[in-house]
């Protein structure tokens, strides 16, 4: 279907699933394929073929006991693309989520212009962007944090402050395009860290589980 | 240290822990010893014009006491090192020099120089370990017997002056003990008053808290679930949005559980004032510092403003709130919207701009930076110190 997105609900919060499913009605470019209270739940309404939505809307913290790191691996695994929702923006779990494979972040107080942007771009492959992402990627105090460059930081922090990126870009006098680059590269910056991380756990789980690291 | 951060913000910086206090103490009773010792040591001198060795012997006892007093006082107190050089010259040699140089024969003529150990001694106890307040001692004492047994004193002049040695050190360090239990004691009980106010702090900050629940978003969700009102109308679901918006910021607020919320509570009161006008706020703050309160009120006047000028001007209805720490005193407070915007070369900043940003954050210490374009919002930066 072209110029229709499909988009997955994972919420276990029913109000706000109903409300998404009025809300999304009236959006012609999206289409709610399914919604579920867990990941568990939305992978077995998954078609044995590949994904049951492009993009997947998953609420930061799930009540099952599931920690964001795990349910974006699940989901991304499918072949869908995980844009994470929460009701108050806790920084180090969405830091976590974007080092997990997140595109991107919103707070559910979002209107619905922001968030059809946001899954268009994310459906499309490019990186989507909030001002509640930058500001959680611009005052992470892990240690173990990417390093920026002051450019890259810059861009982050005056986004992050509420700035449009084009006025972000003008103040750091660079074109828009540019400035959307820094902003890419900070969250690549951040998969790839997590990516280095969760190899280096996922191949100790393996070498635990074929017994090679033990004696 | 917040918590010395804390009493200098209340003006009692000057008056210092119990430590402190007893340190001075200690100081200025030593320093008072020395200075009566050092007196008779001058006029005995004098009185008697002696020789160049004699008065170098005066002056070599001012320069040390000069060291180490003038050091005490300076850093707070005693350094070891300057005690110790004042035993071992002023009261372990300056004795012999007298006597075999100096021409003096006679106990009266070196009693001066004798006294000069007995408050150096008073000034050990109180600085060195107790091995080495032992070995300075030692020292003295021989020093005083043996210097005493050369110039033929009685055995009397001799008794008398080994006990003022022994009395000088157990004076100084009971009263070294006494004060510094004392002062042990008053900082405990000061801890435990600031910590009381504290809790009454954080109590009182629940109270206000738990009222505004009480008018804001209980009241609302009472009135939904009694039915009858359609909550999708644009004056409920505005109500909503605004009240949700207040329990977020109330959330990260308290995240980084500052035991002090100066600025967080002036800043929400500032965003509370406009929302009540229409304006949404969407406000973001990380490690908020402990600032002086008078700085607290600059920046929520000065926010207050900004916020004002973005509901009279941007045209949105919207502002981007941020505040944040680096983790010490500073902060940065920006109140960022994307409307209209103005161009910074024509336009001619009004009174609020000129006054209650500007000049506010100026008189505070700090420094208020506006900066736009047409088309392209406003962003204003309040940052403390400047």
């Amino acid at each position: 279907m072209a110029g229709v997105t499909t988009i997955g609900v994972i919420d276990d919060d029913r109000m706000l699933v109903d409300g998404m499913r009025a809300w999304l009605r009236d959006e012609p470019g999206l289409r709610l394929t399914a919604s579920a209270a867990t990941v568990g739940e939305f992978l077995g309404l998954c078609p044995p073929d590949g994904a049951p939505a492009e993009v997947v809307l998953l609420d930061l913290v799930l009540r099952d006991g599931s920690t964001p790191t795990g349910n974006i691996h699940r989901l991304r695994e499918t072949g869908s693309r995980v844009l994470v929702i929460s009701t108050v923006p806790d920084r180090s779990r969405i830091v976590e989520s974007l080092r997990a494979g997140a595109d991107g972040y919103l707070t559910k107080d979002n209107d619905l212009p922001t968030l059809a942007a946001a899954v268009a771009d994310i459906a499309a492959g490019r990186g989507a962007h909030s001002p509640e992402l930058a500001f959680a990627c611009a005052h992470d105090t892990d240690p173990a944090r990417p390093r920026l460059s002051p450019r890259e930081r810059q861009i982050l922090l005056d986004y992050a402050s509420g700035m449009t990126l084009k006025s972000a870009a003008r103040r750091a006098g660079i074109t828009v395009h540019t400035a959307k680059d820094y902003l890419d590269r900070v969250k690549t910056k951040y998969r790839e860290a997590g990516r280095a991380a969760y190899t280096k756990i996922d191949l100790a789980r393996r070498v635990h589980e074929d017994g090679l690291g033990g004696s | 240290m917040p918590l010395r951060r804390l009493t200098a913000w209340r003006g009692t910086a000057d008056v210092g822990s119990g430590l402190e206090r007893a340190r001075s103490f200690m100081i200025l009773a030593t320093l008072l010893y020395r200075a009566s010792h050092l007196l008779v040591g001058v006029l005995a001198v004098a009185q008697r014009q002696h020789g160049p060795v004699q008065y170098a012997g005066v002056a070599t006892a001012l320069g040390l006491s000069a060291l180490v007093f003038g050091t005490a006082l300076r850093r707070g107190w005693f350094d070891r090192w300057f005690v110790t050089a004042d035993i071992l010259v002023a009261g372990g040699a300056l004795p012999f020099v007298l006597w075999a140089w100096g021409g003096v024969q006679r106990p009266d003529s070196l009693g001066w120089a004798m006294l000069l150990g007995t408050s150096g001694m008073a000034a050990a106890a109180v600085t060195l370990e107790r091995l080495h307040v032992l070995a300075a001692f030692v020292l003295l004492a021989a020093t005083h017997l043996f210097a005493y047994h050369l110039v033929g004193a009685q055995p009397g002049v001799l008794v008398g002056h080994v006990s003022s040695l022994v009395s000088s050190a157990g004076i100084a360090w009971v009263f070294w003990w006494y004060l510094r239990r004392q002062g042990r004691l008053l900082d405990e009980a000061n801890a435990r008053a600031l910590e009381a106010e504290r809790h009454r702090a954080r109590y009182a900050e629940r109270l206000a808290h738990h009222r505004a629940l009480h008018d804001t978003v209980l009241a609302t969700l009472t009135a939904l679930a009694a039915g009858g009102i359609d909550a999708n109308t644009p004056r409920v679901r505005e109500r909503c949005a605004r009240e949700a918006a207040y329990l977020r910021r109330l959330i990260q607020r308290t995240a980084d559980e500052v035991p002090h919320d100066s600025v967080g509570a002036a800043l929400e009161e500032a965003v509370g004032s406009v929302e009540s006008l229409g304006l949404r706020v969407v406000a973001q703050y990380h490690a908020l510092p402990e600032v002086p309160p008078a700085v607290a009120a600059a920046l929520a006047d000065a926010t207050r403003e900004a916020l004002n000028n973005v509901r009279r001007h941007a045209g949105t209805g919207r502002a981007h709130l941020t505040a944040t720490g680096s983790g010490g005193e500073d902060i940065v407070v920006t109140v960022v919207d994307q409307g209209a915007g103005f161009d910074p070369g024509t336009h001619v900043p009004g009174l609020g701009l000129r006054g209650s940003v500007h000049a506010r954050m100026t008189e505070a210490g700090g420094r208020a930076t506006v900066e736009s374009a047409p088309g392209d919002g406003v962003r204003v930066e309040l940052r403390w110190p400047a």
